[in-house]
């Protein structure tokens, strides 16, 4: 096996639902060793499916596949003082810990940052809940949604006329998952300084903050409070988005030299070089239901296929709009392998979203994800429990 | 007492324009390293040209975008105009002074101009190189070109968000863009970590939209378990019901809530004094209540009618119950939350202070990440990279000048007026549409900006 950027990294997995467990598959995937440690029940996205024949098992989840690959899985009731005690044993020969209680919760069980730092000063522990550790609303609670509606994201997303529109995929969790990932590994690079540990504080809601591309800019420079309009994009890149195609749809951008010229040439109306919309973006932006009159035509009479090689060939940035029937069949991402194939346990051969860079020399690992409490056993005998311990642990609930 | 950043002591040569590689770089930049972007004055970065503050298009207005500095705060700016031989030149003398290199052309510019990975890594065999592309490398689309408003349909997200039987949808900002900047942050740290371990630097090719098909998790293994494609829902939950989003009272405020359990269930009838709502029983359990979600949706929105949003929120919050306010962006910059977690740093920029939201969503013990700096005005750091790292003279200085390699004002194909007309934002045609929801002059008292 290749090296892996994080060889020889041990991290505790303590978290569950999205954010924090794709932090922990990112770690894993950069090589650490990354112990998922589980109530008894299990991750509650062990539930949330989907299920082959949509029959629920709780090592047939999909998304728990998804979230979870190349983790090991030990489970273990941290509300008991004997699962606490196997948790800090565990946390003594780890690098760093995930975790995504609600605020103060693991702190009521002296699991909390300030509880652990003194006997484990390297230390990197990481929160990752929707909304942080302080903060009137850091008890609140929380989900990709309501993370989506504070960040001002879901006010621009959708028709005028309409509610506002979440992105959907529970994405803002995965915008918490990878700050936290960075903030993981930032916070080692301090310790590789320092020898010291710390307290990540990662908030979903926060992590949005990069996802802010002109709306707040446009009330702070400008007084105007930006509104939902066809989710269209900051108005001189209009169009910018996706249309009907005879065969489905495409997404329409013309990036920065597509007018006049390549889009008269596209339509195949080289006079439109000529047309005041065609010349001038913000009468185009203004009178856009008369664009749409030329462009839509032309759009619903052409393939997707089509209509992108000429775009491109014309330099402007067309896209395709992709559902994952076409994205796993998908010549461009077959050639780069992007899907890989794992064997997962109790399901069998399953193809999973592969490695999101590629890396020279320490390319990413991929793996299948663990049954509920697989490692469970080897773990424990590795910290020095022996079998009769771990009987009692298992027949007590413990693990 | 906060310690160092982490990343002090390394510097970032930042080649990467517009939104997603700038992120990465901005990101890296407020943990800690000095980054030195590189724009060409015959083609300075785009976004220079958005959110003009006070829409003032006059003088130098390429130094007072909004846009710019939210992705370039902190940086330091240089000129290096590609369409003379002598740019890459100084690339290369750039880069044994450096640890990273950032960029984001379609493959073939680099090579083009010969400053590759491959020719980079014989002149500083340990440096770490990342790509941000739409498509990567590699692969039959790897030259073609991409923005971030393609990028999220082409890596699938927008076929799961939609209208109930509508067409799909992007969300109203470049979302891979930001996404996969920060995807492309994590991957230089894991790279440093490498490198700190055995000295060696390596290559990173990172798709925009290979990053971002991930939060397609779920529809994706659907696909794969049971051969369906998502179908749009809305805001409505494959889980939980009900949920959405639901209207408030005032013209354009709203309220999203998740009812997850049971329990929940009760509690939010509980807390909006309807507790007959509870005792029906075509809601009684998740697929009762997933079966008549419309009738759900009529009773809830003939309460939250009668709320102001954020109250909304807090009464329900206040019982337990998973509720939060749609807050416009005037809200967000309001918010007593985000104001408390430092979600914004008051950068004072060009003659006033800009809320200016932070990149990285972590907030760490042992060390401050807040933004450092304004954005920088174009080539405002010539003198000092140039001659202070490479030692240039005052004369090699006046002839990059002279040639328009170097410089401090951008050379448009366009008469200036044009670009100004193209910059200034017609705001009252904005209102007329419906595209703003309000204008209001007096923006910086309420902000309690002035």
């Amino acid at each position: 096996m290749a090296e892996a950027a994080l060889d020889g990294l041990r991290v505790v997995d303590l978290s569950q639902g999205i954010a924090g467990p794709y932090a922990g598959k990112l770690l894993a995937g950069c090589g650490a060793d990354v112990i998922k440690v589980e109530p008894p029940q299990g991750d509650y996205a062990r539930r949330l499916g989907p299920f082959p024949g949509d029959e629920p098992h709780h090592d047939k989840g999909g998304l728990f596949v998804h979230l979870n690959g190349g983790k090991k899985s030990v489970t273990l009731d941290i509300e008991t003082e004997s699962g606490r005690a196997v948790l800090r044993k565990l946390l003594a020969g780890a690098d760093a810990l995930i975790e995504s209680h609600p605020p103060g919760h693991l702190s009521s069980l002296g699991l909390g940052y300030d509880d652990l730092k003194a006997g484990l000063p390297g230390l990197v522990y990481c929160s990752v809940t929707p909304f942080g550790q302080t903060g009137p609303y850091a008890d609140f609670q929380g989900n990709s949604l309501a993370c989506l509606a504070l960040s001002g994201l879901m006010y621009v997303t959708g028709d005028p006329d309409k509610e506002p529109l979440a992105t959907g995929g529970e994405a803002a969790d995965y915008f918490g998952g990878v700050t936290a990932w960075i903030a993981v590994l930032a916070a080692l690079e301090h310790r590789a300084k320092t020898n010291d540990g710390q307290h990540v504080d990662v908030a979903v809601l926060d992590s949005l903050g990069t996802a802010d591309e002109y709306n707040t800019a446009m009330y702070a420079s400008l007084g105007a409070i930006r509104k939902r309009f066809h989710s269209r994009h900051h108005f001189p890149a209009y169009p910018s988005e996706i249309y009907p195609c005879r065969d489905g749809h495409i997404v329409v951008v013309f990036g920065a030299n597509g007018f006049p010229l390549p889009m008269a040439i596209l339509l195949e109306q080289i006079e439109l070089e000529n047309n005041p919309m065609f010349q001038n973006h913000w009468i185009r932006f203004i009178q856009w239901q008369q664009f749409e009159e030329i462009l839509r035509p032309y759009l619903l009479e052409h393939d997707w296929r089509d209509i992108l090689t000429r775009a491109q060939e014309l330099r402007m940035p067309f896209g395709r709009v992709m559902t994952p029937s076409t994205l796993l069949d998908d010549e461009h991402l077959s050639e780069r392998e992007f899907f890989v194939e794992v064997e997962q346990p109790d399901v069998g051969e399953v193809r999973i979203a592969g490695p999101v860079f590629k890396m020279s020399e320490t390319p990413l690992r991929q793996g299948p994800a663990p049954t509920l409490g697989e490692h469970t056993h080897d773990i424990l005998l590795d910290l020095g429990y022996d079998a009769d311990d771990t009987r009692i642990l298992r027949e007590r609930g413990v693990t | 007492m906060p310690g160092d950043r982490p990343l002090a002591g390394l510097r970032v040569l930042d080649l990467a324009q517009v939104y997603a590689g700038p992120t990465c770089s901005r990101i890296l930049s407020d943990l800690g390293a000095e980054v030195i972007k590189v724009e060409g004055i015959h083609r300075v970065d785009i976004v220079r040209n958005f959110v003009i503050y006070d829409n003032k298009t006059q003088d130098d207005y390429f130094n007072r975008a909004h846009y710019f500095l939210l992705r370039n705060a902190g940086k330091k700016s240089i000129t290096l105009d590609f369409q003379d031989p002598r740019a890459p030149e100084l690339v290369k003398r750039l880069v044994p002074h450096v640890d990273i290199v950032t960029e984001s052309f379609t493959p073939r510019v680099l090579a083009q101009h010969g400053i590759a990975y491959d020719s980079l890594r014989e002149i500083k065999p340990d440096i770490v190189m990342i790509s941000l592309s739409g498509y990567g490398q590699t692969g039959p689309w790897r030259d073609y070109t991409a923005y971030g408003m393609a990028l999220e349909p082409a890596s699938g997200i927008s076929s799961f968000t939609g209208y109930r039987g509508g067409d799909p949808l992007r969300t109203g900002i470049s979302f891979t863009d930001p996404y996969s900047g920060m995807v492309g942050a994590g991957a230089v740290l894991a790279a440093l970590a490498y490198r700190r371990r055995t000295g060696k630097g390596q290559y990173i090719d990172l798709s925009e939209q290979e990053a971002a098909i991930p939060v397609g998790g779920y529809a994706l293994m659907d696909r794969v378990l049971n051969g369906r494609d998502p179908e749009r829902t809305g805001n409505r939950s494959p889980w939980f019901a009900p949920q959405g989003c639901y209207p408030c009272r005032g013209d354009d405020d709203w309220l999203v809530l998740t009812i997850r359990d049971d329990a929940e269930w009760r509690a939010f009838c509980d807390a909006v004094a309807h507790p007959e709502w509870a005792e029906d029983e075509r809601f009684a359990d998740v697929p009762g209540r997933h079966a008549h979600h419309d009738q759900l949706d009529e009773l809830i929105a003939s309460w939250t009618r009668e709320y102001d949003h954020v109250e909304a929120m807090h009464l329900l919050q206040g019982a337990g119950v998973l509720a939060a306010a749609v807050l416009n962006p005037k809200e967000v910059l309001l918010d007593p939350h985000l104001r408390e977690r430092g979600y914004f740093d008051m950068i004072e920029d060009r003659g006033g202070v800009r809320p200016t939201a932070r990149q990285l969503g972590a907030r760490f013990s042992a060390f401050d990440t807040s933004t450092t700096a304004p954005a920088p005005k174009l080539g405002e750091h010539n003198r000092e990279v140039l001659q202070g790292l490479l030692g240039l003279s005052d004369e090699e200085m006046a002839e990059l000048a002279e040639g328009k390699v170097i410089g401090d004002t951008p050379e448009f194909a366009v008469p200036i007026q044009v670009m100004q007309a193209f910059v200034q934002w017609p705001l009252q045609s904005f209102l007329q549409m419906g595209c703003v929801r309000a204008v209001e002059p007096d923006y910086r008292q309420q902000l309690g900006l002035d």
